[in-house]
């Protein structure tokens, strides 16, 4: 399901939150060890800003980059996928 | 207005402690329609309802209610009260508010709902019974002549005086000489037959003649057929399903105005995933957000080499490769209403870019002598002589083209940049040409270090728009693109700071801006679509929120603006002083080494007589 829809992402998903962490390292290497944990294999870190009891994240997952084949041009009939 | 036969009794249910300001807009679009409309005060118990329901016996009943706690089986109750009088087909009842759905209405028994975002003419036609039109007058997009109305005459004598030496020194320089890059535009223009080239017939007298005049990686291509070794090719399969995607997008495709007032600037983004699909795919979004023209550019090496390859082109970097079956299918899956630029400002092909644009159809293109020279890397007396070249191919093809003074990133001032800005719009003027002066409209590295923007962003940047009004009547489009250095990865930030210079640059009237997307400062990965909708969407709320309101500088923009006028006066002194202009160039009277700017060596040697 999740895997059908992912395929319909323009290029990346954006995961934003806020972690509990005592350090912006921390934060990085929490914000990552997520988004790998969710099965994102092409991760990197858009924005990190740590003060008080943590860091707000914007993590990304490419989803697709420039120059490969994308689903979304092949699945034109967009009607129940999943 | 409504005939006797078509006029409907709506009852009006605020079904809320307080609020009804949504219902009260509704009751005066439907009373304005003809319509019998009775508003009942807030918060009345659902019993009191359903029995003036009864007694009235209203066509339709519009029930308000912002959902929370408990509202939803408010609502139901609602609907159990009113099937339990025996009243619930006689009537229609629909609910309205803050996070309500239609999936929601149908599931709490309503017959419709809506919620934010729905307007006034979509409830009244909901309740005539009509399906819903948006005025297409209301989001109606023409494309626009950003130069049309403007003289181009000289408001400052004796800069005018300066800027004409200036340029008949700079055509006697250059008349005479020739470079590859003209060779390659002329045989372009003259040998290119772009209806046979659209038909697919290939010209090998033409495929002969340009490779010969091509740097070997070009040259291949039209020898061996090979291509740039960073590209490949898209497979004709890849191309049948982008023209299906396209179809399908076209069937949903609209577009929509950025702009909350008539004057208010054109927003431009500039595209360049690397891959022309991924390029139209963020087109696409971004016309249906609202940008009124987009910019195409090129990797940093299709500037260092001699010829453009051909074929329909991918590639991982930053920027897309500059071939005709590129341009051309981008220029295909544009909207009639976008303003279309391809810039050729800076390299070895510049002008050559500019007949490829004016052949493929582009409105706009990109020339600038001083900052290609200074700033990206090609050498000063090879970009002045295919600068003029530029610039004669522009009026050829009629492209309006904007002057960038992008060598303000590197840290040169903002009177040198200008100066060298003014000197090809001069050249231009004198040529027939129609020039935009780009001013860059940011936090650069010269009001870093000398501090005019330790207050406020809006003073250095109105005296900017200021200084050059006072020089000569030309449009203004700030750029490229506004807000940056102010951005970081925060895309908050990001938006709010772009939306902001957008709101100063409408204040200021000027005619079109160029936006970055929320992902400018991030540098980890390509700009996607989603930051790209970011910045756009601020923009709108910046253009609302200001309207025909305006963005008030200080005293100290005044006096920054003479300032300027005067600096650039001085460097114009200068200049007109050299031996000639790629001399000025080289001798860094239009931006030092020391201020970050250093002569291209792109090119170098290459100047020829003819």
């Amino acid at each position: 399901m999740a895997q059908g829809v992912l395929s319909q992402v323009l290029d990346a998903l954006d995961l934003e939150t806020f972690l509990i962490c005592s350090s912006e390292d921390e934060g990085k290497e929490m914000t990552i060890r997520l988004m790998k944990a969710l099965g994102f294999q092409d991760v990197d870190l858009v924005f990190i800003q740590f003060a008080g009891p943590g860091a707000r994240v914007r993590a990304r997952a490419y989803i697709y980059r420039p120059g490969q084949d994308y689903a979304w041009v092949r699945n034109t009939d967009r009607e129940g996928k999943g | 207005m409504a005939n006797c036969l078509e006029r409907k009794k709506v009852l009006l249910v605020p079904l809320d402690p307080v609020h009804d300001i949504g219902l009260k807009m509704i009751r005066r679009g439907l009373d304005e329609a003809g319509h019998q409309t009775m508003l009942l005060p807030p918060d009345l118990p659902p019993e009191e309802i359903v029995s003036i329901i009864s007694r009235e016996s209203p066509d339709q009943v519009l029930v308000s209610r912002t959902l929370g706690y408990g509202v939803a089986e408010l609502l139901a109750r609602f609907v159990d009260l009113t099937d339990a009088a025996g009243l619930r087909d006689k009537t229609t009842l629909v609910v309205g508010g803050m996070a309500i759905r239609p999936e929601l209405a149908a599931e709490l028994g309503f017959d419709a709902g809506f919620g934010p975002g729905t307007s006034v003419d979509e409830v009244v036609a909901f309740i005539e019974g009509r399906t819903y039109k948006p005025d297409a007058e209301i989001s109606r997009k023409e494309k626009v002549d950003l130069a049309a109305r403007y003289s181009y005459e000289y408001r400052h004598p004796a800069i005018a005086r300066l800027l004409e030496g200036i340029v008949d020194g700079i055509l006697a320089w250059a008349e005479g000489k020739t470079s590859p890059g003209i060779k390659r535009a002329r045989l372009r223009d003259e040998a290119w037959d772009v209806e046979a080239w659209r038909q697919g017939k290939s010209d090998s007298n033409f495929n002969d003649a340009y490779g010969a005049l091509c740097d070997p990686v070009a040259e291949a291509f039209y020898r061996k057929g090979e291509v740039h070794p960073k590209t490949r090719r898209q497979s004709k399969e890849e191309i049948a399903r982008l023209e299906d995607y396209l179809t399908s997008v076209e069937k949903s495709m609209t577009v929509r105005l950025l702009q909350h007032r008539e004057g208010q600037p054109k927003v431009f983004i500039q595209y360049g995933t690397g891959c022309p699909f991924m390029d139209i795919a963020h087109i696409k979004v971004c016309e249906a957000w609202g940008a009124d023209g987009v910019v195409h550019f090129d990797p940093s090496w299709g500037a260092r080499t001699e010829g453009f390859i051909g074929d329909f082109l991918t590639h991982q970097e930053d920027g897309s490769v500059i071939t005709p079956e590129n341009l051309s299918r981008i220029k295909a899956a544009l909207e009639t209403s976008t303003l279309w630029q391809v810039r050729a400002h800076r390299g070895l092909n510049t002008p050559e870019t500019v007949v490829l644009a004016g052949k493929l159809g582009a409105d706009l293109t990109k020339i600038n002598i001083a900052y290609g020279a200074l700033a990206a890397g090609t050498d000063p007396a090879r970009l002045t002589v295919d600068g003029v070249e530029a610039i004669r191919m522009a009026v050829k093809y009629n492209l309006p083209f904007d002057v960038v003074t992008n060598e303000e990133l590197a840290g040169v001032p903002a009177h040198k940049a200008f100066a060298g800005m003014l000197i090809v719009a001069a050249l231009a003027r004198r040529l027939g040409g129609r020039p935009l002066l780009q001013p860059l409209f940011a936090f650069s590295p010269e009001v870093m270090i000398s501090g005019q923007m330790r207050d406020n962003y809006i003073d250095f940047n109105a005296a900017k728009i200021e200084a050059l009004r006072a020089i000569i009547d030309a449009p203004i489009w700030p750029g490229a693109p506004i807000g940056f250095l102010t951005q970081t990865e925060d895309r908050v930030q990001s938006s709010m700071t772009t939306s902001l210079h957008a709101a100063l640059a409408a204040s200021l009237r000027v005619d079109a801006v160029s936006i970055a997307s929320s992902d400018e400062a991030y540098s980890g990965g390509p700009i996607v679509a989603a930051s790209r909708v970011d910045t756009l969407r601020a923009v709108a709320e910046g253009f609302r929120f200001f309207g025909e309101g305006r963005v008030e500088p200080t005293k100290k923009a005044s006096q920054w603006a003479t300032e300027i006028v005067d600096k650039i006066e001085a460097v114009l002194r200068a200049v007109a002083a050299a031996p000639s202009f790629p001399e000025a160039l080289y001798a860094g009277l239009l931006g030092s080494k020391e201020e970050g700017a250093y002569p291209g060596r792109a090119g170098r040697g290459t100047v020829t007589e003819e």
